[in-house]
């Protein structure tokens, strides 16, 4: 079990912040955690989030309302206890010098403010294009500007940033900089956008899947991937991958 | 205290087992219990030949339960021999494979193959998997296929023979008749109930198969009343499955005349469900002065 520190704060419209009391083990940049929303057997199965920082024992999670279980969440208070598994998954690599090119979308941003803490601590340079649909929705921006290097946030409506999708972007910023790697998490239609990019580049990207997980743990094989290795089980050989291995076709 | 059981020749250490499909091999279960304490590991449904299994959206969740369209993705006997069994052997873990072949042939092959392999407690036969020599129609929806199955793998299975029964057809007891009088040691009951989902925003299927396996606490009443017939009217050992999570739905099924239980779709919700039933168990045992679990089998059958 784990226990709210203080009470969810929206962070953006529909974006609530939970911030857990963690005894765990330490996670790593790109694992997850897997809660069970409610004691009952409805809604019955776990929902996954991704770290979105983990420091002095405190674990911290970005949670989009979007049904019935990450409405469930908003809704704790300070105090309460969670039953929550993890750390899981394999994580982002975290490389140690040299540029990173970080990409987010929406949610998917949440994991990627980790990274770019552990990246800074290592010595990496991080730039950061953080997309999301309108200016309403995006959340930290603060706290990834204190860490980036270089932010550009970007929006569907050119509410706030630049207006865009982060695909339209990238050539851009992939031709303002040379980066020995990119890092992306967020809908499974951009990240194979991203992917193409990189491809088209020769860089090296490692993308963190959404897909629909069972078990979170490996045992169901429900969240299983195609890739041109065979199929891969999200939660447990991901939920970050080689984008180029992936037959994005697979996840439509 | 004795909280072990027997099905046929074999001896299980207690009652609690893992469904098939729900604990994958062993190895990832490990990492949250010592899987040697369970009473049994059914492992994932096996083929000759590695499956990759159906392609799309493969789960979802319903009302107090989930939907699955696996499709049966398994590593293949192979590598099940070379890759998975030493390290359930090396665990200590009691295991019993499911076969799951989609001709009679495979099957008998399976079986014959597995009956030889140390370490290998009992087979599970899955009947609900299509027979493709059979337009596909799964083994154990009808009686006259069914029979031919189990009496084919009878006489190659030199270990305890469970055959697994599916729910989707109008009596399931009729079918542990049929386990019994073809030589079946004892019968799993229950597989998932076919089930659908319709997208409504796309006007199809949700699920590439169309349909899919129903299965977790929305399925345990049905369940419960299958079994419980099938105690009543057939003398042949039952491993009981459906919707089961916590003590108190153990004891409710082994009430209800089942001699041990599997945990399934709640073992992919909690991991450390299957352990927890087996400490609890102790625990009822403990407090309640049983000092058999025999005792407790099928007391609901005789009130
Ligand atoms: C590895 C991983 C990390 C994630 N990290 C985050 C995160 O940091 N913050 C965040 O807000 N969300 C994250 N998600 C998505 C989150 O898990 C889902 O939004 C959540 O499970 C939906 O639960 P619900 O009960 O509110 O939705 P439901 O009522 O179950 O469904 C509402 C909608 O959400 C979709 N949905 C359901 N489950 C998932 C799922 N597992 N993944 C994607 N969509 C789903 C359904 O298809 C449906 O359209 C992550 C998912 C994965 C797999
Ligand atoms: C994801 C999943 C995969 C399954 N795979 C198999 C399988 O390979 N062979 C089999 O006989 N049953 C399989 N089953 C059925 C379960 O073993 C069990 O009979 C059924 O789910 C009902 O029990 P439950 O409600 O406890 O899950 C599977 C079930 C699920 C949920």
């Amino acid at each position: 079990m784990a226990q709210l520190i203080a009470d969810p704060r929206e962070v953006a419209r529909g974006h609530h912040e939970l911030a857990f009391a963690w005894d765990g083990a330490a996670p790593l940049p790109g694992q997850f955690i897997s809660i069970k929303v409610n004691e009952g057997s409805d809604p019955l199965i776990r929902r996954p989030f991704s770290v979105y920082d983990f420091r002095e024992g405190v674990l911290r999670i970005v949670v989009k309302s979007v049904g019935r279980g990450t409405r469930e969440l908003s809704r704790y208070a300070k105090g309460d206890a969670l039953d929550v598994l993890g750390p899981l998954g394999r994580g982002f690599s975290v490389r140690e010098g040299g540029s990173v090119l970080l990409v987010g979308g929406g949610v998917g941003n949440a994991p990627l403010y980790f990274l770019a803490r552990a990246l800074v601590a290592k010595g990496t340079a991080v730039t950061c294009v953080y997309g999301s649909r309108d200016a309403g929705q995006v959340y930290l921006s603060h706290e990834f500007l204190e860490v980036c290097d270089r932010l550009v946030i970007t929006t569907d409506d050119g509410s706030a940033g630049q207006q865009g999708t982060v695909a339209d972007l990238l050539p851009g910023v992939l031709d303002g900089g040379a980066f020995d790697m990119i890092c992306t998490c967020g809908p499974a239609l951009m990240m194979k956008a991203v992917t193409e990019i990189a491809v088209s580049r020769k860089v090296p990207v490692e993308v963190s899947l959404e897909n629909y997980f069972g078990c979170g743990v490996g045992l169901c094989y429900g969240c299983t991937v195609d890739t041109v290795n065979g199929n891969r089980r999200a939660c447990v050989d991901g939920p970050v991958m080689d984008g180029s291995v992936i037959r994005w076709d697979s996840l439509d | 205290m004795n909280t072990s059981v027997s099905i046929g020749s074999l001896t299980l250490r207690n009652p609690v087992t893992v469904a098939s499909g729900t604990a994958g091999y062993g190895e990832e279960l490990s990492g949250y219990c010592d899987i040697a304490r369970l009473g049994a590991i059914f492992t994932k449904g096996l083929s000759i030949e590695p499956r990759p299994g159906n392609r799309g959206p493969r789960i979802l969740e319903t009302p107090s339960g989930m939907l699955n369209s696996i499709g049966l993705e398994n590593v293949g006997i192979g590598k099940f021999l070379s890759q998975k069994m030493p390290f359930l052997r090396e665990k200590g873990a009691t295991v019993i494979p499911n076969v799951a072949g989609h001709s009679v042939d495979e099957n008998v092959e399976l079986c014959r193959v597995l009956s030889e392999t140390p370490g290998v407690a009992a087979l599970e036969l899955n009947v609900s998997c299509p027979n493709v020599k059979e337009g596909g129609m799964a083994f154990g929806r009808s009686v006259p296929t069914f029979t031919a199955l189990v009496t084919a793998v009878r006489k190659v299975a030199t270990v305890p023979l469970i055959v697994k029964l599916s729910p989707n057809v109008t009596d399931v007891t009729e079918f542990a008749r049929a386990a019994k009088d073809c030589g079946a040691d004892a019968v799993s009951a229950v597989n998932t109930f076919l089930g659908m989902k319709i997208d409504i925003r796309k006007g199809k299927p949700h699920f590439l198969n169309k349909v899919a396996g129903l299965s977790g606490p929305a399925i345990r009443p049905i369940a419960l009343r299958i079994v419980y017939e099938m105690c009543a009217r057939v003398d042949i050992p039952v491993i009981a499955i459906g919707g089961i999570g916590s003590i108190e739905d153990v004891l409710e099924f082994l009430m209800a005349g089942a001699c041990a239980v599997s945990i399934g779709t709640m073992t992919l919700v909690d991991p450390r469900a299957p352990i927890s039933c087996v400490e609890r168990l102790e625990d009822y045992m403990h407090t309640t002065g049983v000092s058999d679990v025999r005792e407790i089998i099928g007391r609901a059958q005789t009130a």
